[in-house]
């Protein structure tokens, strides 16, 4: 009887805990766009920011000239495109460690990455600069998605059963398409293959209200997908036999669910080059706060808040220049690694 | 139980099935009335995880039919089949966070379409099923924190949920004490519905399902109530052990004694003295 008590008493204080946590996330989700917008390289009160809000939203006030331009079409974009990166590539790192029951799985599991590099490098070294604004996230796109398609052919029929077959093809493909693509940066010009670092870095710089359209509709809707199929995505957890018999095409959900997964990232790589670790950091964040639950809607959101602070500090960590995105998320993501592994090993001893 | 036998629910036929041009599996027939409880028995590597693995559809069958309700099994929707068919496994993936109300809401599956969330409804299943098999107070605990006798009612709690008309258990009583073991069969008997299951223990097999089905090389040797299946002769020539065959003194079904130091291939413990030494 004590031990059922205690059991109670154990999830009413989780239940606290968690209620806690949701709320302060809450309250930083209300204040980012407001502080991020305000963060950069020319200093903006967060009276002007209110300013501006209050009069692009609600009509209120007056124009407030450069102020309302760098608010309104150079950080606010961008603030929302760190945001839909961040979230989309936390679900995707999600559901992917999910359905290959691979812990450390992300979403540039299939060389995604490597792909769209070499998509966007074959774009900036082989075409003309006139069209670059246009092709560059094609590039990228065609890029990523060939290294998904190939690491499927690879698997063949074995995609269902063979997890491990899947994760070392993706290494393959990724090295392959690496090579690729330093042998054309090698050939080229020194300034193509500064832009190319410089996009693979990863960055927001380039966001756009129009630039937005595309990864809002394609990470909104492959994120409804998902949630419809999160009862089945967390049977298989139990493992694919079990899943089985629980009534779930394991072979067909796996292979939809990559698909989904890849769709996301290639849209995000294509938009704002590789941006390593989110995929991995987060699910496992979140998995620590709210263990044995499995909340995919509160990972994105936590996911993309996290992105759009780490693009904050990309900002403002140097006064004179912008840092790329990715080698911020890059250092945290090793040291997160490295805990990880250390917190495992501890565990087993 | 038996007294309830009218319809079948399961009916086998031929069935057979080989892995590289290698035969595990011919000429399997039965059926299985309603209500009744199955048990396969037989030697490591006999083919009985595989014969279940056929009936869950995990494998294809390379020759033979199954049948459910008259129907064959093979017309069946994923979804559909999962609906009458629960299935009770041997282990689950390590690192699997999961709470013991999770793990057995994971039951309802099969009965939800996409654009279904739980509801209160399905808290009541679950909760239900959880009393059912004792585990009501462990409901928010995780579930690799339960023990091996927890687990396995856990996770028939979640086939409970799953409403099926048919069982199917491979080696349920596999790793668990004595206690456990005894606990797990008679729970099984209390759900009252029609239940294949796997099991090695042949005294347990014997004292607690109505029907055995012995395999030996993928093939089936006898089937029918332990008192027909469990000879002595048979036991020998299957274990290759020596053995003695009584009824046991509460419920009449056999009860198996099995003696050391024999001649392997004699198969006969009359040469022994009673304590077990050659004579």
């Amino acid at each position: 009887m004590s031990n059922s008590l205690s059991a109670i008493a154990q999830t009413k204080w989780q239940q606290s805990y968690q209620l806690l946590l949701i709320i302060s996330l809450l309250l930083i989700a209300v204040v980012t766009p407001f502080a991020a917008t305000s963060y950069g390289a020319a200093s903006i009160s967060a009276n002007d920011v209110l300013q501006v809000f209050s009069h692009k939203i609600l009509g209120l006030g007056e124009n407030q000239g450069v102020t309302e331009r760098i608010i309104w079409e150079l950080r606010l974009p961008r603030v929302i495109l760190a945001f839909i990166a961040g979230a989309g590539l936390s679900i995707a790192g999600s559901v992917l460690q999910t359905v290959t029951r691979n812990p450390l799985a992300d979403p540039y599991l299939f060389g995604i990455s490597s792909g769209a590099s070499f998509g966007a490098v074959v774009v900036l070294t082989l075409f003309s600069q006139s069209i670059l604004w246009l092709s560059l996230p094609l590039g990228a796109f065609i890029g990523a998605s060939l290294s998904v398609l190939m690491v499927l052919g690879l698997c063949g029929r074995n995609l269902s059963t063979q997890v491990e077959r899947m994760l070392l093809s993706g290494v393959a493909i990724s090295f392959m398409f690496g090579a690729m693509a330093s042998l054309l940066l090698y050939f080229s010009s020194p300034q193509a293959a500064a832009s190319v670092l410089f996009w693979s870095l990863g960055s927001f710089a380039k966001a756009s209200w129009t630039g937005l359209i595309l990864p809002a509709i394609i990470v909104s809707i492959c994120t409804l997908v998902i949630l419809l199929f999160k009862r089945q995505i967390i049977a298989m957890r139990a493992g694919d036999e079990t899943a089985h018999t629980l009534g779930i095409n394991v072979g067909r959900l796996r292979l939809s669910m990559l698909l989904l997964c890849s769709l996301i990232t290639a849209i995000l790589v294509a938009n704002c080059g590789g941006i390593g670790f989110i995929g991995l950091m987060v699910p496992h964040t979140v998995r620590l706060l709210f263990p044995g639950r499995y909340p995919l809607l509160l990972t994105a959101a936590i996911g993309g808040l996290f992105m759009v602070w780490v693009d904050v500090l990309a900002r403002t960590l140097l006064s004179y220049q912008e840092l790329p995105v990715g080698i911020i998320t890059a250092v945290m993501g090793s040291i997160f690694f490295l805990f990880i592994l250390g917190s495992r090993s501890a565990k087993r001893t | 139980m038996s007294s309830q036998a009218s319809e079948t629910v399961l009916t086998v036929r031929g069935l057979g099935w080989k892995l590289n041009g290698q035969s595990i599996l011919s000429d399997i027939e039965f059926s299985l009335a309603k209500g009744q409880m199955l048990g396969i028995i037989g030697p490591n590597g006999a083919g009985k995880s595989s014969l279940l693995r056929c009936l869950y559809r995990f494998i294809k069958p390379t020759s033979g039919e199954i049948h459910l309700f008259g129907q064959p099994i093979s017309v069946l929707s994923a979804k559909a089949f999962a609906q009458q068919i629960a299935v009770v496994l041997q282990d689950t993936p390590h690192h699997f966070e999961m709470t013991t109300s999770q793990l057995v809401n994971l039951g309802l599956t099969p009965h939800k379409s996409a654009f279904e969330f739980t509801n209160a409804d399905d808290r009541d299943v679950v909760a239900q099923a959880l009393i059912k098999v004792g585990l009501a107070d462990k409901a928010n605990q995780a579930y690799e924190s339960l023990s091996g006798g927890e687990k396995q009612r856990a996770l028939i709690a979640r086939a409970i949920v799953q409403r099926p008309q048919l069982l199917i258990l491979d080696e349920p009583t596999n790793h668990l004490d004595i206690r456990y073991q005894i606990q797990t069969l008679e729970l099984l008997h209390t759900l009252n519905i029609t239940v294949i299951t796997s099991i090695h223990d042949l005294n347990l097999a014997s004292a607690l399902c109505d029907e055995l089905l012995l395999l030996d090389n993928g093939r089936c040797l006898a089937k029918g109530t332990p008192k027909t299946v469990l000879t002595e002769q048979r036991i020998g020539e299957v274990f290759d052990v020596c053995c003695e065959v009584k009824p046991h003194p509460q419920h009449g079904n056999p009860l198996i004694s099995y003696f050391y130091g024999y001649e392997p291939g004699s198969k006969s413990h009359h040469g022994l003295d009673a304590g077990g030494n050659n004579v």
